[in-house]
């Protein structure tokens, strides 16, 4: 075998495969979106782009836009600032030879699946069980309805995402700030810098590359909201916590069946996010 | 001696921030419901291997165990197959566009699941596949595929170069090398990197829930407890969602390894 043959008999198998597990549904979704098919109905009749202009129209799917975009910067934002802190904390607290048992520890959230945090969280923060309002109860206060309650149920479903991701990135960050040279830091020490100045003019900007990365992958990570979301609020109270995926789930699988309609707010997402990333990707490449 | 207590407590609190919930679940689930319907909650109760017995007597968890062994490993294993000599050549020999085939793994990763699962359902629908295992296990092999070949990547760029021109010297072909020489060198990564896929794979459950009503996986059945009457079972739920997590947390140690070692290659 030569070596042109060898590469391509290990290379070919993946991208035929992942071109035929992706573009088939690709297809399948631009057919189905401009029908009229249900799942109730199978046979369904051309009506061109009629359910993409419904989409625009529907207020449902404006409002799941909008919860989608508050999720990405509550959840992009959020995991950074924990994952920074907590990254500090461990590099200037933490005795070096504990820190792979802490890193262990701190890594156990992400480890959960969504729906195991789900309901975990569920249970922490219900008003007749759960720990987060014991203070409150003790103190003969009204508990707070965390998940039942439209202003906070997305922030309160966004902060158990920080939770898990935020602890993680904090584990990722204080591994890159110990691959920073010694030296430099302890220049530093020795001038009498103080921590916070150190790591915001020091350490920080050095990881600049980095950081963006993290942002990035949370950001594509982010998109994936639905395990967590349906675990814990599928989607309310009333629209508040629906996010594309959520509505989309609804309107195709859930009690509609709209198939159709669903497939074309598929398609929307498909070209809004790939169109939005490989953008932004290629550009973070390039600086 | 004042400073250490301080910076003790403050790893202390960020310990207690990452596991109370973990720990507060599991209490829950050695708990009896009268004890665990409580506003305040108790600290002392005597415990119950109950809930763990209703888990492991239900038919759907069962069901959800076997299913998911069975999905899960499928797919990782095809994913192990395709994907590894897919990285290895990659890496090695960075053929010609290898920076846009290494973009196209990656973007696979882009795509919203959703936008997967629904046409997929009208797919295997007309196909007479849908509610079946393999309608889930094909619908997997893009997670399984693009991540096994984007994590060992690296892996194999850090085989040393020379020993593998050696051993190309003693004749060993292209497969030779492949198989004797980088798969041995780069095993302790690449174990990582399956690891890594079968947690993400484990944990997925919105292309599990969409593509069966009944064939479901763990998360699936997981999930749909908390649906169930009116007297929502929580010692139950609490003891289905540690089980659901054991298998990811077995694994703990061997991930964070592999990600130390992944930062420190760069």
């Amino acid at each position: 075998m030569n070596k042109n043959k060898f590469i391509l008999f290990c290379i070919l198998p993946s991208i035929v495969i992942l071109l035929i597990v992706v573009i088939f549904p690709m297809v399948g979704a631009i057919n189905y979106s401009l029908q009229d098919k249900s799942l109730r109905f199978l046979e369904g009749d051309y009506i061109g782009f009629q359910n993409y202009i419904d989409m625009f129209e529907d207020r449902r799917f404006i409002n799941a836009l909008k919860i989608s975009l508050y999720w990405e910067l509550i959840t992009v934002i959020g995991s950074l600032l924990l994952a920074i802190l907590v990254s500090i904390i461990l590099f200037e607290y933490s005795n070096k030879n504990y820190r792979i048992l802490l890193a262990i520890i701190l890594i156990m959230p992400i480890m959960l699946p969504k729906v195991s945090a789900g309901l975990i969280w569920r249970f922490m923060l219900s008003p007749v069980m759960g720990l987060v309002n014991a203070p409150l109860i003790s103190l003969n206060l009204n508990p707070i309805e965390y998940l039942a309650s439209p202003k906070l149920a997305l922030f309160s479903v966004a902060f158990v995402d920080i939770w898990q991701w935020g602890l993680f990135f904090g584990v990722i960050l204080l591994f890159l700030l110990e691959t920073l040279p010694r030296d430099l830091i302890d220049a530093a020490k020795i001038d009498k810098v103080k921590k916070w100045q150190l790591h915001y003019f020091i350490t920080f900007p050095m990881l600049k590359g980095s950081l963006i990365t993290i942002a990035l992958i949370k950001a594509i990570e982010s998109l994936r909201s639905f395990d967590l979301i349906f675990t814990m609020t599928k989607g309310g109270p009333g629209i508040t916590t629906e996010t594309l995926d959520l509505y989309a789930y609804q309107q195709g699988i859930g009690l509609r069946g709209e198939i159709s309609y669903a497939s074309a707010m598929s398609v929307a997402m498909v070209i809004i996010t790939i169109v939005i990333f490989t953008f932004i990707w290629k550009r973070a490449q390039k600086s | 001696m004042k400073k250490n207590l301080i910076s003790n407590s403050i790893i202390f609190l960020l310990i207690l921030f990452a596991i109370t919930p973990i720990l507060f679940a599991l209490l829950g689930s050695f708990k009896e419901l009268k004890d665990i319907i409580n506003p305040i909650p108790k600290i002392i109760f005597s415990p119950t291997l109950e809930n763990y017995i209703t888990v492991l007597t239900t038919d759907s968890i069962l069901r959800g165990i076997q299913n998911s062994t069975i999905i899960v490993g499928t797919s990782l294993l095809i994913g192990i197959l395709v994907g590894i000599p897919a990285a290895y050549a990659i890496a090695r020999y960075k053929p010609r566009g290898s920076n846009d085939l290494r973009f196209f793994y990656l973007s696979i990763r882009f795509m919203p699941p959703v936008a997967i699962a629904i046409p997929f359902i009208g797919i295997f629908l007309d196909l007479g596949l849908y509610d079946t295992k393999t309608a889930i296990i094909i619908t997997y092999l893009p997670v399984t595929i693009s991540s096994i070949i984007w994590l060992s990547i690296p892996a194999f760029e850090s085989v040393p170069k020379d020993i593998e021109e050696a051993a190309g010297i003693e004749g060993c072909g292209y497969f030779g090398i492949f198989t004797k020489i980088a798969l041995p060198v780069a095993s302790p990564s690449l174990i990582g990197a399956v690891i890594f896929t079968f947690v993400i794979t484990w944990n997925e459950l919105l292309i599990a829930l969409s593509l069966s009503s009944r064939n479901v996986t763990l998360p699936v059945v997981a999930a749909s407890f908390t649906s169930l009457g009116f007297e929502t079972p929580w010692g139950v739920i609490n003891a289905s969602a540690i089980l659901l997590a054991i298998p990811p947390l077995l694994f703990v140690g061997i991930i964070i390894n592999f990600i130390k070692k992944y930062i420190s290659n760069d």
